[in-house]
């Protein structure tokens, strides 16, 4: 099929191995964002928190930038397990906004014109197709999230003196654990809300709507029933409170919501919960072949 | 042995309650096999079913050796498809579109780049090929994905309904790019169309579907060969020696009324000797009507009539 020869040939050469051919979409994905300079400059945006942070851990630990910006060190904020509470906290959010940008698109463009076929009638299936999806959000929410956080860890841990790194090892484990449930259920919900609103501006409303309507009713039965439970509803204070408990917070973290008897086992199943029902409507949209049942 | 190009065994597929394809049975062995029916006939579930976007309910069936169910993957891994609908990724250009697909069908970055611009010149959008996809005519996107279908190479060709919404200049460049392509390689083809046309250019066997069901498995090339040649003749002045005279070159004549004799004609005996026997006998040909079995007979012949058990006609 040479250019030249305009004939059909056979293709004889190799193909690559199966496994990894779902970082084709993530990669195409990416490509297609980055011709976006709204997104280069979101994403732009969403790391500066963390730059601010790591000059404050840098100011933090240097007496002699302390004196010469008469800092005294206990006007400082110390940098312990709080203050990476509250990073995580800047870091998630900026993240679900990053996520209401990118999410909607993804899956969107392929289902307006019916390329959902063509993938699927190739060796790739859709939970291939939901893996490709699921990176691009996966890498580009771990870029404004964990991955920073570990990065002022590192970088708090070789400033800091006395074993630092050693008594606050644990808190890697929050930092990851929370960083990837939170990163799993925005994804997930942004790819089921991609597979069905085609209209991105659509998609990102109903992405808010997603996490604030529930909020809302569970605060209105909350009031009506006088239970705390409507709580499971908001998915934002789920996350805050596996997050607090993670960092070994107490209860005035959570701020005007205030603590509650809210398991965390409870606030880690609703998570897992939403996610999974992310799933099943991803599962009853993502088909090569709509069938009309009747 | 090869493996017939597709096999089909009692395969029922449900869709909701209802049985979209009832006891499909039949083996169809040519290289180049065409897929006839009505709307409603159940062409496009079949396809499905062949690339296991849908389950049967019963039965079985198999492409090359390879169950569409159970070897669903390896199947795909052979099969370059072509839907009948609209399928493109709009804000993609032409080239990058097919390039995509190449790399998801697993060729490597630069041989699936230097494909999507082969299979794009060949199918004749060369010029257009850096163009967004979204921005291209109906006859153009059915080329996109045309070369989409062919860019990775596959073994087997899947094309539903490939000549909806062209020209009939851009039909007759897709329908000898068919041949060609099936001529120059080993591909085996799979087409479903309307239009008989197509599937008689391209095809050496046809599945013909009726209501879910096979209503005949034809193989045209001894369909071709078996047929005979027709000559309907109004003529003034015909007499028993013309008839006697045809005879006696091989032929079969029925006379009617008003002058209109039937002629069977072997293949060894051409037109224009039935006209110098005319001439000879100063028999008049006022009106004459050529033709062969088509493949429009078979497809008539197959919507009157059952079928036999396993559809052969």
């Amino acid at each position: 099929m040479a250019v030249y020869k305009r004939r059909y040939n056979p293709y004889r050469g190799s193909l690559t191995p199966e496994w990894p051919r779902f970082f084709v979409l993530t990669r195409y994905a990416f490509a297609d964002l980055f011709k976006s300079r709204f997104f280069v400059l979101l994403l732009v945006l969403s790391l500066v928190p963390s730059l601010l942070f790591a000059v404050y851990i840098f100011i933090a630990n240097n007496k002699t930038v302390q004196l010469l910006m008469q800092l005294r060190s206990a006007d400082l904020f110390s940098v312990e397990s709080q203050y990476f509470t509250i990073i995580m906290i800047v870091q998630t959010q900026i993240a679900f906004l990053l996520n209401c940008w990118v999410g909607p698109v993804l899956i969107a463009g392929d289902l307006t014109n019916g390329a959902l076929p063509l993938f699927l009638s190739r060796p790739f299936s859709r939970a291939d197709y939901v893996l490709g999806k699921l990176a691009v959000l996966g890498l580009l929410l771990s870029a404004v999230t964990w991955v920073p956080c570990l990065l002022l860890f590192s970088l708090e841990a070789g400033l800091a003196k006395g074993g630092w790194i050693w008594s606050h090892l644990w808190m890697l484990v929050p930092i990851v654990l929370c960083s990837a449930i939170w990163i799993l259920m925005l994804s997930l919900i942004s790819l089921a809300v991609s597979a069905w609103v085609k209209l991105r501006i659509v998609a990102t409303g109903v992405i808010f709507i997603s996490f604030f309507i529930p909020a809302g009713l569970g605060e209105m039965y909350n009031s009506i029933m006088g239970s705390y439970w409507g709580r499971l509803l908001n998915f934002s204070y789920m996350f805050r409170l596996i997050l607090a408990k993670g960092f070994r917070e107490g209860p005035g973290f959570l701020g005007s919501l205030g603590w509650n008897e809210i398991p965390v086992a409870a606030a880690w199943g609703v998570l897992i919960f939403v996610c999974l029902l992310s799933l099943v409507i991803l599962n009853a949209r993502l088909r090569a072949r709509e069938v009309v049942r009747g | 042995m090869m493996n017939p190009t597709i096999e089909l065994d009692g395969l029922e597929v449900q869709l909701g309650n209802r049985t979209i394809l009832d006891g499909l049975t039949g083996v169809l062995k040519s290289r180049a096999i065409g897929l006839l029916g009505p709307n409603g006939a159940g062409k496009s579930t079949l396809i499905n079913t062949l690339l296991g976007f849908h389950s049967p309910s019963k039965g079985s069936a198999r492409v090359l050796g390879l169950d569409s169910h159970t070897s669903g993957k390896a199947l795909r891994s052979l099969v370059g498809y072509m839907p009948e609908n609209d399928a493109f990724i709009s804000k993609m250009s032409g080239v990058r579109f097919v390039r995509y697909m190449a790399e998801i069908s697993g060729l490597p970055r630069n041989q699936a780049m230097e494909r999507a611009h082969e299979a794009f010149v060949y199918v004749g959008l060369g010029e257009a090929r850096y163009r967004p996809v979204g921005t291209y005519s109906l006859g153009m996107k059915q080329l996109a994905k045309f070369a989409q279908a062919i860019a990775h190479g596959p073994k087997v060709l899947i094309l539903d309904e490939p000549t909806n919404g062209m020209d009939p200049p851009a039909r007759k460049r897709l329908i000898e790019l068919i041949r060609e392509i099936r001529e120059a390689s080993d591909i085996c083809l799979l087409l479903s169309s309307h239009l008989l046309r197509d599937v008689e250019e391209t095809c050496d066997e046809v599945l013909i579907l009726r209501n879910g069901q096979i209503a005949s498995i034809s193989n045209l090339v001894e369909e071709r060969r078996a047929n005979r040649k027709f000559l309907e003749l109004e003529t003034i002045g015909a007499e028993a020696t013309f008839t006697s005279t045809l005879e006696g070159l091989g032929c079969e004549c029925a006379v009617f009324a008003n002058g209109r004799i039937k002629v069977v004609m072997p293949e060894s005996v051409e037109i224009r000797e039935v006209f110098k026997v005319a001439a000879d006998r100063g028999v008049q040909i006022r009106r004459m009507n050529h033709r062969r079995d088509s493949l429009e007979d078979i497809f008539l012949s197959a919507m009157e009539q059952t079928g036999a058990p396993d559809g052969r006609l």
